[in-house]
């Protein structure tokens, strides 16, 4: 219980320390942040006023101290109120409902294809060590790895769109439209997560028991399902929280180079328009989503652990 | 096994497959270095020389990786680029390396409550992903060079930092350490003496690993246009280039990538085999 309640004031400290994080860089970004509101607010009107600047910066707070900026932002996100932005003048969160469809359409497709594609991969070169299916997993993984994403992309453009003319090359909307996106994102996730079930699933099988059990005449498929492979579940959970924050740079590096629309292609236009408050917001999201995703995987996989469970009881 | 059971029967010193292959990767780097400097001295091209009547010429004698939309050398220009990639990320890796080992070593050795306030500071950075900090600054504070190595190595240490700590938390207590302590060893010299030779070879395959995952960040945020701008030849810049020209001239698009895939894969699989060596010695 005291170990619950200090991860439980680690992670409200580590989600303070972003809110800060983010408010220090839109505090320093260069730009007067009246004018960019004022030509939000009085769109085509070029020649601002200074007494309007001047009632801007009153009525947003802008000419206060730091320390007395952030509370005042802190305490309206705390709210819920993230504002409103500059250039569209909806609210963020709005803005941010409209394109998370679309972010969280690609992410998921890619990781269940490619999770499924790995599993199958990393079971066969387990099963058939040192067989051409084996020596094919890691090479196939190590490629991967190094595959510059937004290289493959263009690969699967000129290949699949430009000469053999199947699918539509950049663009969102229909099904036709999330195929070569998600098989760039889908490819990376596979070799990514190959490499390591492959390595977590041999380790399993090193374990002492495992000889125990073919000594008692189990037969080799009821070891690696009922044994290998949730031996080998606990480890890759985690990794696969870890690599939460590489999917999402997968994901925006995907959409901006299909020209998607979506959470990435949403942040690459607000940081080149200066919407701060769009910016923040989206930087906070997914600082705050990666954060509290790793958290319930190390609850999940604290649960899971079967050899956690007699520490539980002990403690 | 049988190897070096034979070499232990003569009377020499058992190899060490470590140190060896640590030679090995030495050799090579100054092998690689050599070729490369002896190639931007032959290379008869400027990187930044146009030529218009060769605009978009396919690999040839003349050009072995074809000219671009100006009749550039790409050959010649990914040259120049390893300098920008690879240099760049080189460059931001080695900091993270550097500053992340402090800062852990120090969260380690700063007592429960130093240790958690300086953990869930390093957990605040590490909630940015990458490549999402250095769009945000370098986007906000003006795409550059700068800005971008700026951003890359404010996000680059936490890694190092949570390694470097949890390492140090773990020898604290170890015989060794308690040994030298009790011998009169300074802080400073346990710490130089016993602490970072056990330490640093692990910090130094995570090292390979980020200073790979650097090149990818640095090229991918140069072809989105946030990084080194175009008429520097940096490899992702180039390829932003090429995008243009895909269907006319693909062989502008395919060199540039091809380099940064083998890059990265050569520098990953010398960390594999440094981090599969040292399992193997322990």
């Amino acid at each position: 219980m005291k170990s619950f309640l200090i991860r439980f004031v680690g992670l409200l400290a580590v989600l303070f320390g972003i809110t800060l994080i983010t408010f220090t860089i839109s505090y320093f970004a260069p730009g007067d942040k009246a004018e960019a509101i004022a030509h939000a607010r009085y769109p085509g009107d070029f020649g601002i006023a200074p007494e309007v600047l001047q009632g801007i910066r009153e009525e947003f707070n802008l000419d206060a101290s730091f320390f007395s900026q952030y509370t005042h932002w802190l305490a309206d996100v705390l709210r819920g109120d993230f504002g409103v932005s500059y250039s569209s003048r909806t609210s963020v969160w709005v803005i941010f409902v409209d394109n998370l469809g679309e972010t969280v359409t690609l992410t998921l497709t890619s990781l269940a294809i490619g999770l499924t594609a790995a599993f199958l991969l990393s079971a066969v070169a387990v099963r058939y060590p040192n067989t051409f299916w084996d020596r094919g997993a890691v090479i196939i993984s190590s490629i991967g790895a190094a595959m510059p994403s937004y290289w493959l992309s263009l690969l699967l453009i000129l290949g699949v769109s430009v000469h053999l003319g199947w699918l539509p090359a950049y663009g969102t909307g229909t099904f036709a439209h999330l195929i070569l996106p998600a098989a760039t994102l889908a490819f990376w996730v596979m070799a990514s997560q190959t490499r390591l079930l492959r390595t977590f699933m041999l380790e399993a099988y090193d374990q002492p028991f495992i000889e125990t059990l073919r000594l008692r005449g189990i037969p080799e498929r009821e070891i690696f399902s009922r044994h290998v492979l949730r031996h080998s579940f606990v480890p890759a959970l985690t990794m696969i929280g870890l690599d939460m924050a590489s999917l999402l740079e997968g994901a925006i590096i995907v959409e901006l180079t299909f020209a998607r629309s979506g959470l990435g292609s949403l942040l690459a236009g607000a940081v080149l328009a200066r919407d701060l408050p769009v910016v923040m917001f989206l930087v906070m999201f997914f600082a705050t989503a990666y954060v509290v995703i790793n958290s319930v995987i190390d609850g999940v996989q604290h649960i899971c652990d079967p050899r956690n469970l007699n520490k539980a009881k002990t403690s | 096994m049988s190897l070096s059971q034979s070499i232990r029967l003569s009377d020499s010193p058992p190899a060490d497959p470590l140190r060896q292959f640590s030679k090995r990767v030495g050799v090579a780097t100054l092998v690689l270095l050599g070729l490369w400097s002896l190639a931007l001295w032959l290379t008869p091209y400027q990187p930044a020389a146009a030529d218009f009547l060769n605009r978009l010429a396919p690999p040839s004698a003349a050009h072995w990786a074809g000219t671009d939309h100006l009749g550039r050398d790409i050959a010649t220009r990914l040259l120049y680029g390893a300098g920008w990639s690879l240099g760049l990320s080189l460059a931001i890796s080695l900091t993270g390396f550097v500053v992340g080992t402090v800062v852990g070593i120090l969260a380690a050795r700063s007592g429960p409550a130093g240790d958690f306030a300086v953990m869930r500071v390093t957990d605040s950075f590490f909630a940015f992903p990458e490549l999402i900090a250095a769009v945000t600054f370098a986007g906000l504070f003006g795409p550059s060079t700068t800005n971008l190595v700026i951003a890359l190595m404010v996000v680059s240490w936490m890694k190092f930092a949570r390694l470097a700590r949890a390492l140090t938390l773990s020898l604290g207590d170890s015989d060794f350490i308690t040994q030298a302590r009790l011998n009169g060893l300074s802080n400073g010299l346990i710490l130089w003496r016993h602490l970072l030779p056990n330490i640093l070879p692990s910090l130094l395959v995570l090292w390979t690993n980020s200073w790979s995952r650097t090149i990818l960040s640095v090229s991918g945020l140069s072809f989105l246009g946030f990084g080194v701008q175009p008429p520097s030849a940096e490899w992702g810049a180039m390829l932003l280039d090429g995008k243009a020209y895909m269907q006319t001239a693909p062989h502008i698009m395919i060199f540039p990538g091809l380099a940064v895939l083998l890059a990265v894969m050569v520098i990953n699989l010398t960390g594999d085999r440094l981090r599969d060596l040292m399992a193997g010695k322990t």
